[in-house]
């Protein structure tokens, strides 16, 4: 029992600050929908979500989407989701990070694609 | 290993080729998920039978036969999670090694083989005295029961390190 005591520290002791995996959208406040319009600063079609860094005036969000191959099925790839592209995304702001969003839906280039 | 020095090796774990794989190819990643689940299956599926077995469900069937058939499964199943849990977690390295779910899910799993060690190295020395037909004893029935909850929680943790 000593050795698991042990790793049980160590495992403790790697105290890196914890980006937030924040994959249930239980972790955002569906109560205060929020629509941003905004340019795209930062885009990652990344499992197990993609994101992109929305500039918006006075703030820059970091917009959490869907799983890649949930938005490619869905009409938007990679290459839609470029940097400097404007988009219009709705969703539901984070209870606890001040600047991150999950969005319910994106619209590029006039279209519009249900994540969730 | 200094706070900055294990942040910068986990960076780095996000930065290797299998790590941009993970996260960038469209498919590799759902793939590796459905190969983790698999494996983990097999695993708790064994140890949860043989538990079962040990708790004193069918008592017909001798223990070191099912120990035979029911082993080699679980440790092949080892080198199915292993390396899929590992592609797993160097995709999203920082994020999982502070992931209190993620922490709690790797002790489970150490005391779980833990367990399962301590179970071999004792109670089972002596399964020919009770091999079929009879009660287990104490030690191996306790070690069953621990075995089920370990895994229980492993399972639990591995599914709700995504809402943390």
């Amino acid at each position: 029992m000593r050795r698991f005591a042990g790793v049980g520290l160590l495992l403790l002791a790697v105290g890196v600050s914890p980006v937030a995996a924040h994959h249930g959208w239980s972790s955002y406040d569906s109560t205060k929908e929020l629509t941003l319009t905004g340019t795209i600063k930062e885009a990652g079609y990344e499992h197990p979500h993609g994101h992109v860094r929305l500039e918006v005036p006075g703030k820059v969000w970091s917009v959490v989407l869907a799983p890649p191959t949930r938005m490619e099925h869905r009409g938007l790839p990679a290459s839609k989701l470029r940097v400097g592209a404007r988009a219009t995304v709705v969703g539901y702001p984070h209870r606890s990070t001040e600047d991150e969003m999950r969005a319910e839906r994106i619209t590029i280039d006039g279209a519009t694609v249900e994540l969730r | 290993m200094t706070q900055a020095g294990t942040l910068g090796w986990l960076a780095w774990l996000e930065t290797t080729a299998a790590a941009t794989a993970m996260r960038q190819s469209l498919w590799l990643y759902p793939i590796v998920e459905i190969l983790h689940i698999i494996g983990f299956v097999v695993l708790v599926g064994s140890a949860a039978m043989f538990d079962l077995r040990l708790l004193g469900r069918s008592r017909q069937l001798p223990v070191t036969g099912m120990e035979r058939h029911l082993l080699p499964w679980a440790r092949a199943s080892v080198l199915l999670i292993v390396p899929t849990g590992g592609l797993m977690f160097v995709a999203h390295a920082t994020e999982f090694a502070g992931n209190p779910a993620f922490r709690l899910k790797l002790i489970l799993l150490v005391a779980a083989a833990l367990n399962a060690a301590a179970f071999h190295l004792r109670p089972f020395r002596q399964v020919a005295e009770w091999d079929h037909g009879a009660r287990a004893p104490l030690a191996a029935r306790f070690a069953a029961g621990v075995s089920l909850m370990l895994w229980t929680g492993v399972i639990a943790c591995g599914r709700l390190l995504a809402y943390f």
